[in-house]
């Protein structure tokens, strides 16, 4: 792949992604938690860091973050998208080579957890509100079934978009 | 391999199950807190309502309308951009407070 179609390749990841949010969070959620969502979108972040690399990755974050802002119309989400996507994108950053990539679910339900504790902590900041650590253990379960569930859906993606990648497989 | 997404499901399984069950046996009272950003704004006991009534809570970062009746409390309008906590509807125990993250506003019943 040329420099230039990486870049495209990117940029077009960074859409997809941009969509998936914006469509996902029309839909109502189905548990009456504040911060509980599937969180789709991660989908896309997990493939392009196992297709390209975790700065690669990080930029399609990045941009789609600062999109999603301007189409969520208002800057305090960016704080919360901002907290849950760093940290969410190290977690799987530092972990990603360590996971053979038949176990790839497991890197995402670390980050979904890392996503959920830094949303969590940028609420608690906001708020100055200990007792929202009260949201920990519900955050924590379903950091895991939605973690899983995207997981699988970046394997699949990964599997299916084989032909661009551009990284040499770092797994064991 | 096959050992090792064995073990990974069963130990996320289980911190699953002991999360979502850690947070549904917290149990609660019926005495509704409200903070503001941070600090105790005002306590409501909810078994003293007999009569349900609107309240207004204005603050510098916003307005919100709580309906507080016997037992629970909801917001019903808010002049934010989400209206998550409006959406959020009553509550009546200690499990969820109600978060108003613009407003730095949150409501949680207590002991």
């Amino acid at each position: 792949m040329s420099k230039t179609q990486k870049i495209v390749f990117m940029a077009l990841l960074a859409a997809i992604e941009l969509t998936i949010w914006v469509i996902e969070g029309q839909i109502p959620a189905p548990i009456p938690v504040p911060g509980v969502k599937l969180g789709l979108a991660s989908v896309v972040t997990l493939t392009a860091m196992v297709l390209l690399g975790r700065r690669e990755a990080g930029c399609v974050l990045l941009v789609r973050i600062l999109l999603s802002a301007l189409f969520a119309g208002s800057f305090s989400a960016i704080l919360f998208s901002l907290a849950g996507g760093v940290l969410s994108w190290a977690v799987m950053a530092a972990l990603i080579g360590r996971f053979e990539e038949k176990l790839l679910w497991v890197v995402s339900v670390f980050g979904a957890i890392g996503h959920n504790a830094g949303q969590l902590l940028a609420a608690m900041a906001v708020t100055r509100s200990a007792a929202l650590v009260w949201y920990g253990p519900a955050l924590l379960a379903s950091a895991i079934v939605t973690g899983a569930f995207t997981g699988l859906g970046a394997m699949y993606l990964v599997r299916a978009l084989g032909r661009y990648r551009t990284k040499r497989s770092d797994s064991k | 391999m096959k050992r090792k997404t064995v073990f990974w499901a069963v130990l996320f399984a289980l911190l699953a199950a002991l999360g979502a069950g850690a947070y549904l046996l917290r149990g609660g009272g019926t005495r509704a807190a409200i903070y503001v950003d941070g600090a105790l704004y005002d306590t409501v006991d909810l078994d003293a309502v007999a009569v349900p009534y609107e309240r207004v809570v204005e603050t510098e970062w916003g307005s919100n309308t709580l309906w507080v009746s016997h037992g629970a409390i909801q917001v019903t309008d808010a002049d934010c951009p989400n209206h998550d906590c409006v959406r959020q509807g009553a509550i009546t125990d200690g499990l969820v407070p109600i978060v108003c993250l613009p407003h730095r506003l949150v409501i949680q019943i207590v002991e």
